[in-house]
Protein backbone atom coordinates (compact mmCIF):
# COMPACT_ATOMS: atom_id res chain seq x y z
CA UNK A 1 0.00 0.00 0.00
CA UNK A 2 1.42 3.38 -1.03
CA UNK A 3 2.55 5.82 1.65
CA UNK A 4 1.38 9.42 1.33
CA UNK A 5 3.53 12.19 2.84
CA UNK A 6 2.70 15.60 4.28
CA UNK A 7 4.32 17.31 1.32
CA UNK A 8 2.05 15.41 -1.11
CA UNK A 9 -1.12 16.75 0.51
CA UNK A 10 -2.70 20.06 -0.47
CA UNK A 11 -5.60 21.98 1.02
CA UNK A 12 -8.71 21.47 -1.11
CA UNK A 13 -7.54 18.10 -2.45
CA UNK A 14 -9.99 15.21 -2.58
CA UNK A 15 -9.40 12.01 -0.64
CA UNK A 16 -9.78 9.01 -2.97
CA UNK A 17 -13.40 7.84 -2.83
CA UNK A 18 -14.25 4.53 -1.17
CA UNK A 19 -17.35 2.76 -2.47
CA UNK A 20 -19.45 0.44 -0.31
CA UNK A 21 -22.76 -1.36 -0.83
CA UNK A 22 -23.83 -2.86 2.50
CA UNK A 23 -26.44 -5.62 2.17
CA UNK A 24 -28.75 -7.17 4.74
CA UNK A 25 -26.02 -9.81 5.11
CA UNK A 26 -23.55 -7.04 5.99
CA UNK A 27 -25.95 -5.74 8.65
CA UNK A 28 -26.19 -9.22 10.19
CA UNK A 29 -22.39 -9.48 10.17
CA UNK A 30 -22.11 -6.04 11.78
CA UNK A 31 -24.67 -6.91 14.45
CA UNK A 32 -22.70 -10.05 15.30
CA UNK A 33 -19.34 -8.33 15.21
CA UNK A 34 -20.38 -5.23 17.11
CA UNK A 35 -22.99 -6.56 19.49
CA UNK A 36 -25.48 -3.95 18.27
CA UNK A 37 -28.67 -5.98 18.14
CA UNK A 38 -31.11 -3.05 17.92
CA UNK A 39 -34.09 -4.43 15.96
CA UNK A 40 -34.11 -1.36 13.70
CA UNK A 41 -31.23 -2.93 11.78
CA UNK A 42 -32.66 -6.40 11.06
CA UNK A 43 -36.43 -6.47 11.71
CA UNK A 44 -38.32 -4.80 8.86
CA UNK A 45 -41.64 -4.78 10.75
CA UNK A 46 -39.95 -3.06 13.70
CA UNK A 47 -38.38 -0.53 11.31
CA UNK A 48 -41.81 0.15 9.80
CA UNK A 49 -43.28 0.66 13.27
CA UNK A 50 -40.71 3.42 13.73
CA UNK A 51 -41.70 5.06 10.47
CA UNK A 52 -38.95 3.72 8.21
CA UNK A 53 -39.61 1.87 4.93
CA UNK A 54 -36.90 -0.71 5.57
CA UNK A 55 -34.21 -1.66 8.06
CA UNK A 56 -31.43 0.92 8.36
CA UNK A 57 -27.71 0.59 7.87
CA UNK A 58 -26.03 1.10 11.26
CA UNK A 59 -24.63 4.61 11.57
CA UNK A 60 -21.55 3.18 13.22
CA UNK A 61 -20.98 0.91 10.22
CA UNK A 62 -20.91 4.06 8.08
CA UNK A 63 -18.43 5.54 10.56
CA UNK A 64 -16.33 2.39 10.23
CA UNK A 65 -16.32 2.89 6.45
CA UNK A 66 -15.07 6.45 7.03
CA UNK A 67 -12.19 5.16 9.17
CA UNK A 68 -11.27 2.86 6.27
CA UNK A 69 -11.47 5.81 3.86
CA UNK A 70 -8.82 7.48 6.02
CA UNK A 71 -6.56 4.49 6.71
CA UNK A 72 -6.53 3.60 2.98
CA UNK A 73 -5.46 7.19 2.25
CA UNK A 74 -2.87 7.88 4.96
CA UNK A 75 -0.98 4.60 4.48
CA UNK A 76 0.77 2.39 7.02
CA UNK A 77 2.72 5.22 8.65
CA UNK A 78 -0.26 7.53 9.03
CA UNK A 79 -2.45 7.74 12.15
CA UNK A 80 -6.03 8.83 12.65
CA UNK A 81 -6.12 11.29 15.55
CA UNK A 82 -9.77 12.34 15.72
CA UNK A 83 -13.03 11.72 13.93
CA UNK A 84 -16.39 13.37 14.48
CA UNK A 85 -19.53 12.35 12.59
CA UNK A 86 -23.19 13.25 12.60
CA UNK A 87 -25.87 10.83 11.48
CA UNK A 88 -28.20 13.11 9.52
CA UNK A 89 -29.76 10.77 6.99
CA UNK A 90 -30.59 7.13 6.55
CA UNK A 91 -28.96 4.48 4.41
CA UNK A 92 -30.76 1.33 3.40
CA UNK A 93 -29.27 -2.07 2.50
CA UNK A 94 -28.46 -2.46 -1.18
CA UNK A 95 -27.71 1.21 -1.71
CA UNK A 96 -24.33 2.20 -3.08
CA UNK A 97 -22.65 4.52 -0.58
CA UNK A 98 -19.75 6.75 -1.51
CA UNK A 99 -17.31 7.62 1.27
CA UNK A 100 -15.56 10.86 0.42
CA UNK A 101 -13.31 13.50 1.90
CA UNK A 102 -11.62 16.80 1.21
CA UNK A 103 -8.53 18.29 2.85
CA UNK A 104 -9.35 21.54 4.67
CA UNK A 105 -6.11 22.38 6.49
CA UNK A 106 -2.55 21.16 7.07
CA UNK A 107 -0.13 22.26 9.78
CA UNK A 108 2.69 21.16 12.04
CA UNK A 109 2.01 21.01 15.77
CA UNK A 110 4.23 19.55 18.51
CA UNK A 111 6.37 17.94 15.83
CA UNK A 112 3.42 16.17 14.22
CA UNK A 113 2.40 16.78 10.62
CA UNK A 114 -1.35 17.08 10.87
CA UNK A 115 -4.06 17.25 8.23
CA UNK A 116 -7.70 18.16 8.78
CA UNK A 117 -10.40 17.01 6.41
CA UNK A 118 -14.12 17.05 5.84
CA UNK A 119 -15.37 13.50 5.47
CA UNK A 120 -18.79 12.20 4.57
CA UNK A 121 -20.92 9.31 3.35
CA UNK A 122 -23.04 10.14 0.31
CA UNK A 123 -26.19 8.20 -0.65
CA UNK A 124 -27.34 7.47 -4.23
CA UNK A 125 -29.31 10.75 -4.25
CA UNK A 126 -26.07 12.66 -3.65
CA UNK A 127 -27.03 13.64 -0.09
CA UNK A 128 -24.36 13.78 2.60
CA UNK A 129 -26.08 11.50 5.08
CA UNK A 130 -23.13 11.17 7.45
CA UNK A 131 -20.95 14.29 7.40
CA UNK A 132 -18.02 14.75 9.71
CA UNK A 133 -14.49 15.93 10.24
CA UNK A 134 -11.18 14.16 10.80
CA UNK A 135 -7.65 14.92 11.94
CA UNK A 136 -4.85 12.63 10.78
CA UNK A 137 -1.07 12.61 11.22
CA UNK A 138 1.10 11.65 8.26
CA UNK A 139 4.88 11.27 7.88
CA UNK A 140 7.03 14.00 6.39
CA UNK A 141 9.64 13.23 3.69
CA UNK B 1 -44.42 -6.76 20.39
CA UNK B 2 -44.53 -5.55 23.98
CA UNK B 3 -44.61 -1.78 24.38
CA UNK B 4 -41.77 -0.59 26.58
CA UNK B 5 -42.69 1.87 29.32
CA UNK B 6 -41.25 5.27 28.59
CA UNK B 7 -39.45 7.25 31.28
CA UNK B 8 -40.01 10.89 32.16
CA UNK B 9 -37.17 13.30 31.42
CA UNK B 10 -36.53 13.60 35.16
CA UNK B 11 -36.29 9.82 35.46
CA UNK B 12 -33.80 9.73 32.57
CA UNK B 13 -31.84 12.59 34.15
CA UNK B 14 -31.56 10.60 37.40
CA UNK B 15 -29.38 8.12 35.50
CA UNK B 16 -26.71 10.72 34.69
CA UNK B 17 -23.44 9.44 36.11
CA UNK B 18 -24.40 5.78 35.68
CA UNK B 19 -21.29 3.80 34.70
CA UNK B 20 -20.57 0.34 33.36
CA UNK B 21 -17.32 -1.31 32.47
CA UNK B 22 -16.47 -4.04 30.01
CA UNK B 23 -13.34 -5.65 28.64
CA UNK B 24 -12.39 -7.31 25.39
CA UNK B 25 -9.29 -9.06 24.14
CA UNK B 26 -8.42 -7.93 20.65
CA UNK B 27 -7.53 -11.27 19.13
CA UNK B 28 -7.19 -12.34 15.52
CA UNK B 29 -10.79 -13.53 15.33
CA UNK B 30 -12.14 -10.15 16.38
CA UNK B 31 -9.95 -8.32 13.87
CA UNK B 32 -10.86 -10.73 11.06
CA UNK B 33 -14.62 -10.51 11.74
CA UNK B 34 -14.45 -6.71 11.62
CA UNK B 35 -12.37 -6.59 8.43
CA UNK B 36 -14.58 -9.14 6.66
CA UNK B 37 -17.71 -7.25 7.64
CA UNK B 38 -16.63 -3.87 6.33
CA UNK B 39 -14.59 -5.27 3.43
CA UNK B 40 -11.24 -3.85 4.58
CA UNK B 41 -8.43 -5.90 2.97
CA UNK B 42 -5.62 -3.63 4.20
CA UNK B 43 -2.62 -5.96 4.79
CA UNK B 44 -1.64 -3.85 7.82
CA UNK B 45 -4.40 -5.53 9.84
CA UNK B 46 -2.79 -8.95 9.28
CA UNK B 47 0.48 -8.08 11.01
CA UNK B 48 -0.69 -7.37 14.51
CA UNK B 49 -2.23 -3.91 14.27
CA UNK B 50 -5.94 -3.42 14.91
CA UNK B 51 -7.88 -1.17 12.53
CA UNK B 52 -8.67 2.02 14.49
CA UNK B 53 -12.33 1.73 13.63
CA UNK B 54 -12.60 -1.66 15.26
CA UNK B 55 -12.72 -0.56 18.86
CA UNK B 56 -14.16 2.87 18.37
CA UNK B 57 -16.98 2.21 15.95
CA UNK B 58 -17.74 -1.39 16.65
CA UNK B 59 -16.81 -3.66 19.47
CA UNK B 60 -16.65 -1.67 22.62
CA UNK B 61 -18.34 1.66 22.08
CA UNK B 62 -21.99 0.76 22.47
CA UNK B 63 -22.30 2.30 25.90
CA UNK B 64 -25.91 3.16 25.26
CA UNK B 65 -26.93 -0.47 24.88
CA UNK B 66 -24.87 -1.61 27.85
CA UNK B 67 -25.96 1.09 30.29
CA UNK B 68 -29.65 0.51 29.61
CA UNK B 69 -30.81 4.03 30.46
CA UNK B 70 -34.58 4.14 29.76
CA UNK B 71 -35.79 6.23 26.85
CA UNK B 72 -38.14 9.20 27.33
CA UNK B 73 -39.69 8.95 23.86
CA UNK B 74 -40.74 6.08 21.60
CA UNK B 75 -38.16 6.35 18.85
CA UNK B 76 -34.39 6.52 19.01
CA UNK B 77 -31.57 6.68 16.48
CA UNK B 78 -27.84 7.37 16.64
CA UNK B 79 -27.28 11.11 16.42
CA UNK B 80 -23.51 11.40 16.13
CA UNK B 81 -20.18 10.44 17.59
CA UNK B 82 -16.68 11.71 18.26
CA UNK B 83 -13.58 9.57 18.66
CA UNK B 84 -10.14 10.58 19.80
CA UNK B 85 -7.43 8.02 19.06
CA UNK B 86 -4.64 8.31 21.61
CA UNK B 87 -2.52 5.19 21.03
CA UNK B 88 -2.60 2.41 18.44
CA UNK B 89 -4.32 -0.81 19.50
CA UNK B 90 -2.49 -4.06 18.80
CA UNK B 91 -3.52 -7.67 18.44
CA UNK B 92 -3.39 -9.24 21.90
CA UNK B 93 -4.26 -6.04 23.75
CA UNK B 94 -7.01 -6.28 26.33
CA UNK B 95 -9.15 -3.15 26.16
CA UNK B 96 -10.96 -2.08 29.32
CA UNK B 97 -13.72 0.39 28.62
CA UNK B 98 -15.60 2.59 31.05
CA UNK B 99 -18.92 3.92 29.76
CA UNK B 100 -20.84 6.73 31.42
CA UNK B 101 -24.19 8.37 30.70
CA UNK B 102 -23.13 12.01 30.98
CA UNK B 103 -25.83 14.31 29.68
CA UNK B 104 -29.48 14.71 28.69
CA UNK B 105 -30.43 17.64 26.47
CA UNK B 106 -34.14 18.34 26.09
CA UNK B 107 -34.64 19.63 22.55
CA UNK B 108 -38.45 19.43 22.50
CA UNK B 109 -40.22 22.16 20.58
CA UNK B 110 -43.56 22.89 18.92
CA UNK B 111 -42.47 20.34 16.31
CA UNK B 112 -42.60 17.60 18.92
CA UNK B 113 -40.64 15.86 21.65
CA UNK B 114 -36.92 15.39 21.12
CA UNK B 115 -33.93 14.83 23.37
CA UNK B 116 -30.25 14.02 23.03
CA UNK B 117 -28.69 11.44 25.34
CA UNK B 118 -24.90 11.67 25.53
CA UNK B 119 -22.59 8.79 26.51
CA UNK B 120 -18.82 9.00 27.04
CA UNK B 121 -16.46 6.01 26.90
CA UNK B 122 -12.80 5.78 27.87
CA UNK B 123 -10.83 2.86 26.47
CA UNK B 124 -7.63 1.71 28.22
CA UNK B 125 -5.24 -1.11 27.40
CA UNK B 126 -3.89 -3.75 29.77
CA UNK B 127 -1.11 -1.36 30.84
CA UNK B 128 -3.66 1.22 31.95
CA UNK B 129 -2.82 3.51 29.03
CA UNK B 130 -5.72 5.39 27.49
CA UNK B 131 -5.95 4.31 23.85
CA UNK B 132 -9.15 6.11 22.83
CA UNK B 133 -11.94 8.32 24.12
CA UNK B 134 -15.34 8.39 22.47
CA UNK B 135 -18.62 10.24 22.80
CA UNK B 136 -21.86 8.89 21.37
CA UNK B 137 -25.11 10.78 21.11
CA UNK B 138 -28.49 9.08 20.81
CA UNK B 139 -31.41 11.15 19.54
CA UNK B 140 -34.80 10.13 20.92
CA UNK B 141 -38.09 11.55 19.67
Amino acid sequence: MAQIHYEDIHEGADIPTLEKTPTTRTLVQWAGASGDFFELHYDKEFAKSMGFPNVLVHGRLEAAYLTQLLTDWIGPKGEIKKISVQYRGNAFPGEKLLCKGKVTKKYVKDGQHLVEAEIWVENPAGQRITPGTAVVAVPSK
Amino acid sequence: MTEKKLATLDEVRSHIGRKREESMEIDGTVIRAYCECIGDANPQWKVGIAPPGLVTTAMISSGAMLLGVPLPFKRSVAGGADWEFVKPIKKGDVIHTSHEFVELQDKSSDKGPRALMVYRSTHKNQKGETVAVSTNTIMTY
